[in-house]
C-alpha cells in the first residue's frame, strides 16, 4: 500500500530544464601510482594483495560515456595487485544493461610453514628419495635437509558477465553469470594410523552461477521466475601421499577423497501483491531445488594387501532435494498500527539411498564392520506474529512471537521447538534523539533426546549437542542515536546482552553469554573539519562440561572470549584550498581465556591474544583542474599468541609431522604515491 | 504551517529549473551524475513529462514562490531521520517508484520494522552512492550494526576491512522472503555462493554441516582461525563424547613445552579428521578420508 504523500497534479508542459547539466560525453578518471612495502608478512597480503615487501606498480580509475540515454562506465581498482578488479557497465537506461567483471581475491595463511611433501602432480604428493620412515617424528633422520619453504596460499578469480533487457512497461528480463576458480596450496591432514601428515594440498576449484529470471510489475503486483544453477568442479579427485611414518604393510601411501563435482538448481517463483484497499502487502516465495553428486567413487583403500572388496556403489548418485516456502503479510489497519504475520518452510531431502559399507581404517587394516551412511534430512518451519503500534508521536511500542519447528533424520532428537518472545519500545524524543529497547526470552525445548541412537554412535549417554539440546535464552538490545542538526556532534551507541543456558545438558555445552557494547562520535569542527572516535567492547564467555570416564562430568572447560576495538580519525578539507588530509588509527585487541578445570582443579590455559594496530594517512593534493597527487603511508602491525602453533615445530607433536607455522607477528609500513589524470569534464 | 504533504499544494512553475535557481551547489547537482537523472528513461524523475525535483521533493510551488520577511519557508519532503517528514512518508516516495525492485519484500523486513529511511543508506544526489560501493558499504551498515563492526574487525573475518566483501554478498537489505535476509533461500545455501566444495551431498555427511554452517562458525569474524566460535578442540568436545579420546580433558599439560599433545596442538581434532565438511572417500565415515 503506498504511503507515499498525496500529490497534486501539475502542468510540466513548460518544465525545460535548460539548467540541468545532464552528463554527455566521457570523462575519465586515471590513477598511476607506486608502492614501496617494507616487510614480508603473508597475512598483511591477505585480500590485500602487498604480502611481499617491495615496490608495487599500480593502475586504477573510472570512465564514463553518456549519450543520448546510453552508457558505458568502467571501473579498475588495484591492477598491479593480486587483488585486481575490472568492472564495465553500460546499456541504455529503462531499455537494457549489461555487465562484464573481473576481480581477484588472495588468500594468504603462512609464509613460515614448510614442508617434506613435493607435489608429483596435483594429486600426488612424495617424499624425498632418501627419506627414512620412523614411528615417531624424533626419528626422522632426513627431516632437517628435507624441509622446504612452502608459504599456504590461494587465490580466486572470479569472471561475472550480466545483462538485463526491460522487454516492455511491466516485463523484464535478467541473466548473470559468475565464473570462480580458485587455485593456490591449502593444509589438509593425512592419517595413518595413530600418525598424521600435514599435506599441501593442490587446489584446483571451479564453480560457475547462473541466475535468470523474468520479473513482473505492474505497481500493486510484482512477481519473479528465478532459475539458479551452480555447478562445482574440483579438478583434484583425489590426493595420494607418501607415508613419512612406519606403516602397517602395504600402507607406505594413504589417498584422500577431495571435494566431489556437484551441482545443484533452483526454481524460484516470488512476488508481493500490494492490497490497497486492506492497506496490505503479501509477500510470498516458492522454491524447488534439487543437488546432485555423481563423483566417481574411490575404492575403499589404496593397499594392495587389503583385499577389501568393491564400494556397494561406483558412484554415491547423490541427490538432495530442497523445498522453501515464504509468505509474510504486513498490514496497516489503521495509520498508528501494523501487523505482520510471516511463515517460512525450509526443507533439506536427502534422497541419497542408504548402502552398507565396510570400512579400511586409514588405509592399514579393515575394520570388520559394515556400516550405512546417513543421509541427513530436516524440515523446519517457523511461524512469526508481531504488532507494532505507535502509543504517543514520539513512541512506538511493538512485540512479536515466534514459533520454530524442527525435524530431523538420523540425529538424536527428532522434533525440537522453540518459541520466542520479544517486547520493543522507540522513543524518538526529538528528530535527533532516538532510542530503542528490546528484550525478550526463547525457549528450546525437544521431544526426547535418544540416547539408544547416541549410543550407537558410542556417546555418553549424558551428552547433549548444543544445536540438539533444551534452551533457554534471554536477550536484550539497548540503542541510542543522537543526531542534532544544529550541533556539530553526533552519538551512537549500542549495548546488547543474549545469554544462554543449556540446564539440561549434563555433558557438553551448559552456558553461553555474550555481552556488547559499542559507542561512536562524531564532532564536526567546521565545514572543513570532522573528527571521529569508536570504540567497542565485546565478551563471549561459554562453559562445557565433559566426562573422562564416560560418566558424570570430570572436567569442566571455562572460555572467555574478549574484544576490543578503539578508533580515531581526523578529516581535514580544502587546506590551503588544494589539499585534504585524512588520518585513521584503530587499535584491536583480542583475547581467549581457557580453564580446562578437572577433578576441581584450575588449569589454565595461556591467554589466546591479537593485537592490532593501524594507522592510514592519505594526503590528496589537486595539483591542477586536471591534476590529483596522492601521498599515503599505511602502517599495521599485529601480534598473536596462539599455543596451537606457538613452539610447534614440525617435529614437535611426537605423532604428527606439521608444518610448523609461527603465529603471526609483523610490522609493515607502505608508502605510497599516486596520480588521478582527469580526461574530459568533471 | 503549511506541509508538503497537502494535496492541495501546487507545483513550481518551471520545475528544476526553480529549483536550481537556489540550490545550485555541487552537492545538489550531483543528482544529474545519476540514474535519477537520465532524460530518455521514462521511469527516471527526470524522463519525459516527468516531475523532476518535485517527483520526489513533492509539490514546491509554495516552497518556491514568494514569502514574506521573517515568514518560514514552506517545506517541501526531505529525506533522512532527522528530517521533519515522517520515515513512512518518505519511504513511500522511494517505493513508488521502486516497489518492483529494491521494495519487492521491503514491507515487513527487519529495516522496514525498524522504520529505517531509505535515505538513512542511500544517497541519491551523489555520483556513487557509498552504500553501492563494496569498500564503502560495510562503513554504512554498520553505522546501525555495530557489533558486527566490531566482530569485522575480529582477526579471523571475512575481508571487510580491506574492502574486498560487502554486506550485501550475503544479505538483502531490501528485504527477502528468504531465511534472515540472505541473498539465497537458507544461510548455508548463501555460504555455498562462494563455498561451493562444502555443498555436497557427500558419501559421509556430518550433520550440522548438512543444517546449519553457523552451527560452528561465526560468519561475522572470530578471535580463532576458521571463524570457529570456540577454540578445538573443546568445540568438537562439545558434541563428541565418546569413551577415548574425544572425551580427554586437555588441558595446558599438552602444549608445546609439556606433552605436545596432537589432540590439541596444530590442527587438533583436524590432525586426523581432515574431512570435517564431509568426506567422499568409502573408508570415510569418521571423516579421515
Amino acid at each position: 500500500f503506498s504511503t507515499a504523500p498525496a500529490m497534486a497534479q501539475a502542468d510540466t508542459s513548460n518544465w525545460k530544464c535548460e539548467y540541468c547539466p545532464f552528463p554527455s560525453g566521457y570523462d575519465a578518471e586515471v590513477d598511476v601510482g607506486a608502492s614501496y612495502v617494507s616487510d614480508d608478512a603473508a597475512r598483511f597480503g591477505n585480500a590485500s594483495g602487498y604480502d611481499e615487501a617491495g615496490g608495487y606498480l599500480n593502475l586504477g580509475g573510472e570512465g564514463h560515456y553518456a549519450n543520448d540515454g546510453y552508457q558505458l562506465n568502467w571501473f579498475a581498482e588495484d591492477l598491479g595487485l593480486d587483488s585486481r578488479v575490472f568492472e564495465v557497465d553500460g546499456g541504455r537506461q529503462g531499455k537494457f544493461g549489461f555487465h562484464l567483471g573481473y576481480s581477484e581475491l588472495p588468500y594468504r595463511l603462512f609464509d613460515s610453514t614448510s614442508t617434506v611433501f613435493t607435489a608429483a602432480s596435483s594429486e600426488t604428493l612424495v617424499l624425498p628419495t632418501n627419506w627414512v620412515p620412523a614411528s615417531l617424528t624424533s626419528g626422522f633422520t632426513e627431516l632437517a635437509t628435507s624441509l622446504q619453504p612452502r608459504n599456504i596460499e590461494s587465490d580466486r578469480q572470479t569472471l561475472t558477465a550480466g545483462a538485463n533487457l526491460q522487454a516492455s512497461s511491466d516485463f523484464s528480463l535478467f541473466a548473470d553469470y559468475r565464473h570462480q576458480e580458485r587455485d593456490g596450496i591449502d593444509i589438509v591432514s593425512g592419517a595413518n594410523f595413530i600418525q598424521g601428515s600435514y599435506l599441501p594440498r593442490v587446489l584446483d576449484f571451479e564453480t560457475d552461477l547462473v541466475d535468470l529470471g523474468v520479473a513482473y510489475s505492474n505497481g500493486s503486483l510484482n512477481l519473479s521466475l528465478a532459475w539458479f544453477g551452480s555447478f562445482f568442479k574440483n579438478n583434484v579427485n583425489s590426493l595420494t601421499w607418501d607415508n613419512p611414518f612406519t606403516s602397517f604393510p602395504g600402507a607406505e601411501q594413504g589417498r584422500l577423497a577431495q571435494e566431489p563435482d556437484n551441482e545443484f538448481q533452483q526454481l524460484t517463483l516470488s512476488g508481493a501483491y500490494v492490497a490497497d484497499t486492506l492497506k496490505s502487502v503479501i509477500a510470498f516465495s516458492a522454491g524447488l531445488g534439487q543437488g546432485k553428486q555423481t563423483e566417481q567413487l574411490l575404492p575403499y583403500t589404496i593397499n594392495p594387501t587389503i583385499t577389501a572388496g568393491n564400494p556397494p556403489l561406483s558412484n554415491l548418485d547423490g541427490k538432495v532435494d530442497t523445498t522453501n516456502y515464504a509468505l509474510t503479510v504486513t498490514s496497516r489497519p489503521f495509520s498508528k498500527a501494523r501487523v505482520k504475520l510471516a511463515y517460512r518452510y525450509d526443507e533439506r531431502d536427502n534422497q541419497t539411498a542408504q548402502s552398507s559399507w565396510s570400512r579400511v581404517i586409514v588405509d592399514s587394516f579393515a575394520s570388520g564392520e559394515n556400516e550405512l551412511n546417513t543421509p541427513y534430512s530436516f524440515e523446519r518451519e517457523r511461524l512469526s506474529v508481531s504488532g507494532a503500534y505507535r502509543l504517543f508521536d514520539s513512541v512506538r511500542v511493538s512485540a512479536g512471537y515466534d514459533r520454530t519447528d524442527l525435524q530431523r533424520d538420523f540425529q538424536e532428537v527428532a522434533e525440537q521447538t522453540e518459541d520466542s518472545g520479544w517486547g520493543q519500545v522507540r522513543w524518538k524524543a526529538t528528530q535527533w534523539l532516538d532510542i530503542k529497547a528490546k528484550g525478550g526470552t526463547s525457549r528450546r525445548e525437544i521431544d526426547r533426546y535418544d540416547t539408544d541412537l547416541a549410543a550407537s554412535f558410542g556417546q555418553n549417554p549424558l551428552l547433549r549437542k548444543y544445536n540438539l539440546a533444551y534452551r533457554y535464552r534471554e536477550f536484550g538490545e539497548l540503542t541510542m542515536s543522537v543526531t542534532p542538526a544544529e550541533l556539530p556532534f553526533s552519538v551512537g551507541l549500542s549495548a546488547l546482552f543474549a545469554d544462554d543456558s543449556y540446564s539440561k545438558s549434563d555433558l557438553g555445552l551448559t552456558d553461553s553469554e555474550n555481552l556488547h557494547f559499542s559507542l561512536d562520535l562524531g564532532y564536526t569542527l567546521s565545514e572543513t573539519a570532522s573528527i571521529y572516535l569508536v570504540g567497542g567492547v565485546e565478551n563471549i564467555d561459554a562453559a562445557q562440561l565433559g566426562s573422562a570416564t564416560f560418566s558424570i562430568p570430570t572436567w569442566q572447560a571455562e572460555h572467555e572470549d574478549k574484544f576490543n576495538h578503539y578508533g580515531a580519525g581526523l578529516q581535514l578539507r580544502q587546506l590551503g584550498e588544494k589539499t585534504d588530509l585524512s588520518i585513521d588509527y584503530l587499535f584491536t585487541d583480542g583475547s581467549t581465556s581457557i580453564n580446562m578445570r578437572e577433578n576441581g582443579v584450575d588449569n589454565l590455559f595461556p591467554d589466546l591474544e591479537s593485537e592490532l594496530e593501524s594507522l592510514r594517512v592519505r594526503v590528496n593534493y589537486r595539483k591542477s583542474d586536471r591534476l590529483d597527487v596522492d601521498l599515503s603511508l599505511r602502517y599495521e602491525s599485529f601480534q598473536t599468541k596462539d599455543w596451537a602453533i606457538e613452539g610447534v615445530e614440525p617435529d614437535t607433536i611426537r605423532t604428527v609431522l606439521t608444518f610448523g607455522a609461527d603465529p603471526y607477528d609483523y610490522s609493515v609500513w607502505v608508502f605510497g604515491v599516486s596520480f588521478r589524470y582527469l580526461i574530459g569534464e568533471r | 504551517a503549511q506541509t508538503s504533504t497537502d494535496s492541495e499544494s501546487t507545483y513550481s512553475r518551471a520545475g528544476a529549473d526553480s529549483c536550481i535557481a537556489c540550490h545550485e551547489d555541487a552537492a545538489t547537482m550531483s543528482i544529474f551524475k545519476t540514474p535519477h537523472a537520465v532524460p530518455t528513461d521514462a521511469r527516471s524523475p527526470f524522463g519525459s513529462g516527468q516531475l523532476q525535483c518535485e517527483a520526489c521533493h513533492g509539490p514546491g510551488g509554495e516552497h518556491a514562490g514568494r514569502v514574506r520577511r521573517g515568514q518560514e519557508r514552506p517545506p517541501v519532503i526531505r529525506f533522512g531521520s532527522g528530517t521533519a517528514t515522517t520515515i513512512v512518508e518518505q519511504n513511500g516516495v522511494c517505493l513508488d517508484c521502486h516497489s518492483g525492485d529494491a521494495g519487492f519484500a521491503w514491507h515487513g523486513s527487519g529495516h522496514d520494522d525498524n522504520e529505517v529511511a531509505c535515505a538513512d543508506c542511500h544517497q541519491v544526489h551523489i555520483a556513487h552512492d557509498p552504500v553501492l560501493q563494496t569498500a564503502n558499504q560495510p562503513d554504512v551498515c554498520f553505522d546501525c550494526h555495530q557489533q558486527q563492526r566490531s566482530q569485522a574487525l575480529k582477526p579471523y573475518s571475512h575481508p571487510f576491512s580491506e574492502g574486498k566483501m560487502d554486506c550485501s554478498g550475503c544479505h538483502s537489505p531490501h528485504g527477502e522472503t528468504t531465511d534472515r535476509l540472505f541473498v539465497r533461500q537458507t544461510l548455508n545455501d548463501t555460504c555455498f555462493e562462494c563455498h561451493a566444495e562444502k555443498r555436497g551431498p557427500y558419501l559421509w555427511e556430518h550433520a550440522p554441516v548438512a543444517e546449519d554452517c553457523s552451527t560452528c562458525h561465526d560468519p561475522h569474524g572470530s578471535n580463532h582461525p576458521g571463524m570457529v566460535s570456540l577454540r578445538g578442540p573443546m568445540l568438537c568436545q562439545t558434541c563428541h563424547s565418546q569413551a577415548d579420546h574425544q572425551s580427554f580433558a586437555n588441558g595446558p599439560d599438552g602444549l608445546a613445552d609439556g606433552t605436545a599433545s596432537k589432540y590439541l596442538l596444530g590442527r587438533n581434532c583436524m590432525n586426523c579428521h581432515t574431512q570435517v565438511h564431509g568426506s567422499n572417500h568409502p573408508s570415510g565415515s569418521k571423516l579421515m578420508r
